[in-house]
């Protein structure tokens, strides 16, 4: 019986050589049902072109780190199988949205200034000293943001949004999801720090709700909806007397 | 890549630009575009039952209702366009609100079909109205 090949086209950009990205076609062998697009692109590496550049860990979507444009669609690569694709071809491409590097590699410099933006820590009027106790949560409590703290920094939401494509000073969705999550903790209260980030002109106010960054999330984090339920408190916040008490 | 694509030799990587047609790239961008420009043919039914109001407050003699094929059919595709804006305005609105009753958060599915309870009671309410002064 014939082997059963697939054809991989990856992006390759050499900044030292070229002046645009091009794709370069790889046939392989299919060789194992639960292969994935991560595992192509590891045989590539390692049987076919040593020089093919990516970024990847864990192999199992919790890093964040092998996130790709899989014909036209932010995935993780990881997650992405080849018998979903096979006898197409399948076309590998950076993150849509994000300087290239090198081929597979993006410049995440910008995603990380953003996230660092909006404190994604708990903070503290007054800190507590760790001989007084852990502070303690009810699961309800828990279930409030426990959504949102699924994200694994994988950036997919923000190749997937036409708003941060068309304009980077957007904050754009998990930094306002993860800037959600502990606005939500009943243990933080950091909301007044958080508030000239998430309510400037570059915040949450330019999303016009694709939707398309919850469609793409690995993790079911729907940023989505934690941008539009964070419009809806900082009116609140703005419109209600009292509304921006702590 | 776009043509409009800029390389950076400052940081040695490479910027595509986004196309002006990146909404064709994807049913979900489509629809969204859809959804954001069912605004204009509404504002455009507006402005000229406006018109129409205004012409009435001149008098009985001024005023005559519009009856022309075109205007039917202006006005269907107006309605298609105001059926398919209340549809994604009253589904995303489980999305966005978020309250909680006897301690217990409501769920999308029961405030998006509220929604739809409402929008229905209120269109028969108006239409009871509007038939009941046309009599």
């Amino acid at each position: 019986m014939a082997e059963k090949r697939i054809t991989i086209r990856a992006t390759r950009y050499d900044p030292e050589k070229d002046s645009a990205p091009r794709l370069q076609s790889y046939d392989i062998p299919f060789s194992d049902e639960s292969m994935v697009v991560l595992d192509a692109l590891n045989y590539i590496k390692s049987h076919v072109d040593g020089s093919l550049s990516y970024r990847w860990s864990c192999r199992m979507g919790i890093c964040g780190s092998c996130g790709m444009t899989v014909n036209g669609t932010p995935k993780l690569t990881c997650a992405a199988f080849l018998r979903d694709y096979w006898p197409r071809s399948i076309t590998v491409s950076p993150l849509n949205n994000f300087p290239i590097v090198r081929d597979l590699v993006v410049d995440m410099e910008d995603f990380m200034n953003k996230l660092k933006s909006i404190k994604p820590w708990i903070i503290r009027k007054q800190e507590v000293p760790l001989g007084a106790g852990e502070h303690r949560q009810t699961m309800d409590q828990i279930d409030d943001f426990r959504q949102f703290s699924q994200c694994i920094n994988c950036m997919l939401c923000y190749a997937a949004c036409p708003v941060y494509g068309l304009d980077d000073k957007f904050l754009g969705p998990a930094a306002i999801a993860l800037a959600r999550r502990y606005n939500l903790d009943s243990r933080d209260e950091g909301i007044k720090d958080r508030l000239p980030v998430i309510a400037s002109s570059e915040g949450l106010w330019e999303c016009s709700f694709v939707g398309e960054c919850s469609v793409v999330c690995p993790k079911g984090v729907d940023p989505a909806k934690a941008i539009q339920q964070t419009k809806l408190d900082t009116t609140m916040r703005f419109v209600l007397p009292f509304g921006n008490r702590e | 890549m776009s043509a409009g694509a800029r390389a950076s030799t400052a940081t040695k990587t490479y910027r595509p630009a986004m196309g002006a047609g990146w909404w064709t790239r994807k049913r979900h961008y489509f629809l969204y575009m859809v959804r954001e420009f069912t605004a204009l043919p509404l504002a455009l039914w507006l402005l000229w039952l406006l018109y129409e109001i205004y012409r009435a407050g001149r008098g009985p003699s001024a005023f005559y209702p519009p009856s022309s094929t075109a205007f039917v059919v202006f006005s269907v595709i107006c309605l298609l366009f105001a059926l398919y804006h209340s549809y994604t305005f009253l589904s995303l609105a489980g999305v966005i609100l978020h309250f909680k009753v006897l301690d217990k958060p409501v769920p999308s599915r029961l405030i998006v079909l509220s929604q739809f309870g409402l929008w229905l009671v209120a269109s028969v309410v108006i239409g009871a109205v509007l038939i009941g002064f046309g009599r």
